[in-house]
């Protein structure tokens, strides 16, 4: 077993160097830091490093689990990811449908490049066009309701529009490139499939309903299941630099991942029992999901 | 490509009814709004940052500014930091995208090849990155306190080198490649190394394009690990010059430098806004060219998983 191990290696020894580097960075960044999660079981000090600090158990995980915020802040992240999934999966269908049915190439063409624009900003510029909007005495939203003679809202102390507003924001960034996954998924239809419907006197109302719809539902299907994969990590970059330390909106906003993260100032090792329970259940969830796929479709499952 | 058949799919539209031409004009109506909606942001910082200070700080943001004025450009360029900013923000894209494209390629290519018995090894080791993270606590403690990487364009660029699903992307590629291509040079004596950067790579030029311009955007916008790792300001990149700029920083003291004392109205929002537009400016500037790389990567990326 060894040995034909060791032939195999030397056989294609100039292959394998090519997957050295790497494989040393995997090594390195990925796998090295898993040992990062002991702290979780551990008091760690830094001037101990890893292997010094003391052993205390289910310690930080016990005191996770006995203040109720760990409810929020699951809550939260379960919460934005799932509204994230919902209006953004409706969205990019409509558009996609949209751009698909239209006939006018031009403005398809120009529409198409303005929507898929946001999904190239940085989150730190997408804070700052959201409180270019959003602020509450310079920004364009109170602004115009100031106008129109209505108190503005002061949005960044108001947690209960930022459901809502994160929302928002993630379709407005997003929208774009799910409607062209879409798109290329439409493009799949055979056209032979309208053709026989438009003879049987279908509209292209009842074209879209009875035949793209049905038809897209194994890519929506993967789509969200790849999604739902994900649903206990929070989406970090948008979080954290358009609401950051702004405490009055945590009750709505904050996440596993913000949590986590401003955790990391004051104890690292309650940090790490908290990111050890997300990992978990991301891998919890995410077997689940490719156990759902296998059974729906075999071809379609990650592994 | 399959995603242009979607645009000339012709269906002719016979009889339209009443309601099918409503549907018609809410289609252009909802993709036009859609297409406002996404443009309006870019709009107001791009206008705001042309806006006279006294404007913005008495009318606030606004589509239609009342006085136009060059002065926050003027005061952002005359200061080093906006130059050192963008500096290290093209070394992180430049180094980042050359080394990240090559390792990830070299893998994959290893992974696609058929001679090797441990691909199956291979693409675990790869695929259970993506399943089990290692988590930002033993991230931050390898990154600061066993590479002593903190304070340095490293702990930007090495974090998040080797992309997972890139990988897969390229696998796929060099997969749809005959193999006999592989063969023959093997016959004529050409090495490994020589069959990968002088045969695969030119004909794989398609695939390395997307994947080095995902990886490049996704450098350019790199904020977190610059935030969590750099604090000297020589090493920031525009996008956490932003941040420091929206924070409660002394502007004429970040942006032009301690020694420099004129003292002058200070365009703080101004400068924010100018500083916001100089670093979407170079991706506005390529992206009616780049576009249609991207939209390749997300197509391909969807219908493979």
């Amino acid at each position: 077993m060894l040995t034909r191990s060791i032939q195999e290696i030397r056989r294609n020894i100039h292959l394998y160097l090519l997957a050295l580097p790497a494989l040393i960075y995997l090594i390195v960044f990925a796998y090295v830091p898993m040992f990062g999660h002991l702290i979780a079981f551990k008091n760690f000090r830094p001037t101990e490093g890893l292997w010094g600090s003391e052993w205390v158990g289910f310690k930080h995980f016990y005191f996770f689990f006995l203040n109720d915020y760990w409810i929020t802040v699951t809550w939260n992240t379960l919460y934005l990811n799932f509204l994230n999934i919902f209006f953004g999966t409706i969205f990019a269908i409509i558009t996609a449908v949209f751009l698909n049915e239209i006939r006018f190439v031009l403005f398809k063409k120009i529409s198409q490049s303005f929507i898929f624009l946001p999904f190239f900003l940085s989150w730190v510029v997408v804070a700052y066009m959201v409180f270019a909007l959003l602020s509450t005495r310079d920004g364009l939203i109170n602004n115009v309701l100031t106008q129109l003679g209505t108190d503005g809202v002061s949005w960044y102390a108001s947690p209960q529009y930022w459901p809502a507003i994160i929302t928002t924001i993630q379709v407005w960034k997003g929208v774009g490139a799910g409607a062209i996954i879409y798109l290329a998924a439409m493009s799949g239809i055979s056209g032979e499939y309208y053709e026989s419907a438009r003879i049987d006197g279908a509209n292209r109302l009842k074209q879209i309903w009875f035949i793209t719809l049905p038809l897209l539902r194994p890519t929506v299907i993967m789509l969200t299941l790849l999604a739902v994969g994900g649903i206990f990590y929070g989406d970090f970059g948008l979080i954290y630099s358009i609401v950051g330390e702004n405490a009055l909106l945590f009750p709505t906003t904050d996440v596993i991942d913000t949590y986590v993260y401003r955790g990391l100032r004051s104890n690292f090792s309650s940090s790490a029992a908290i990111v050890l329970w997300q990992s978990c259940m991301g891998l919890i969830c995410i077997c689940t999901v490719n156990w759902m796929t296998r059974k729906l479709d075999k071809d379609s499952s990650l592994w | 490509m399959p995603y242009k058949s979607a645009f000339t799919t012709k269906r002719i539209a016979e009889d339209a009814t009443i309601s099918e031409k409503l549907f018609h004009l809410s289609m252009y109506v909802w993709v036009m709004l859609l297409s406002l909606i996404c443009v309006i942001p870019f709009w107001l910082v791009v206008i705001g940052s042309f806006t006279a200070e006294g404007s913005l700080r008495s009318q606030g943001f606004s589509l239609f500014p009342q006085e136009i004025s060059l002065n926050s450009y003027r005061f952002l360029l005359s200061g080093e930091q906006v130059f050192v900013s963008y500096k290290n923000t093209i070394i992180i894209t430049v180094v980042g995208t050359f080394l990240s494209v090559l390792i990830t390629s070299m893998m994959a290519y290893v992974m696609a090849n058929r001679k090797i018995k441990y691909r199956g090894v291979l693409s675990f080791i790869v695929y259970f990155t993506m399943l089990f993270g290692p988590g930002l606590v033993g991230f931050y403690i390898l990154v600061v306190n066993w590479l002593h990487l903190k304070d340095t364009l490293w702990a930007i660029i090495l974090p998040g080198l080797f992309g997972p699903w890139n990988a897969f992307l390229m696998v796929s590629y060099f997969r749809t490649i005959p193999y006999e291509i592989n063969e023959a040079a093997t016959i004529d004596g050409a090495s490994e190394s020589y069959i990968f950067f002088r045969i695969y790579m030119p004909i794989s030029k398609p695939v390395i394009a997307t994947v080095g311009l995902f990886v490049s955007l996704r450098y350019w916008n790199e904020w977190f690990y610059a935030m969590l790792f750099v604090d000297k300001e020589e090493l920031h990149p525009l996008q956490i010059m932003i941040r420091s700029l929206m924070s409660n920083i002394d502007v004429q003291r970040y942006v032009q430098g301690t020694d420099v004392n004129i003292v002058t109205n200070v365009p703080a929002m101004g400068v924010q806004l100018a500083t916001v537009c100089v670093t979407i400016g170079p991706i506005l500037l390529v992206y009616p060219y780049v576009q249609k790389y991207f939209v390749k990567g997300l197509t391909i990326g969807s219908i493979k998983g």
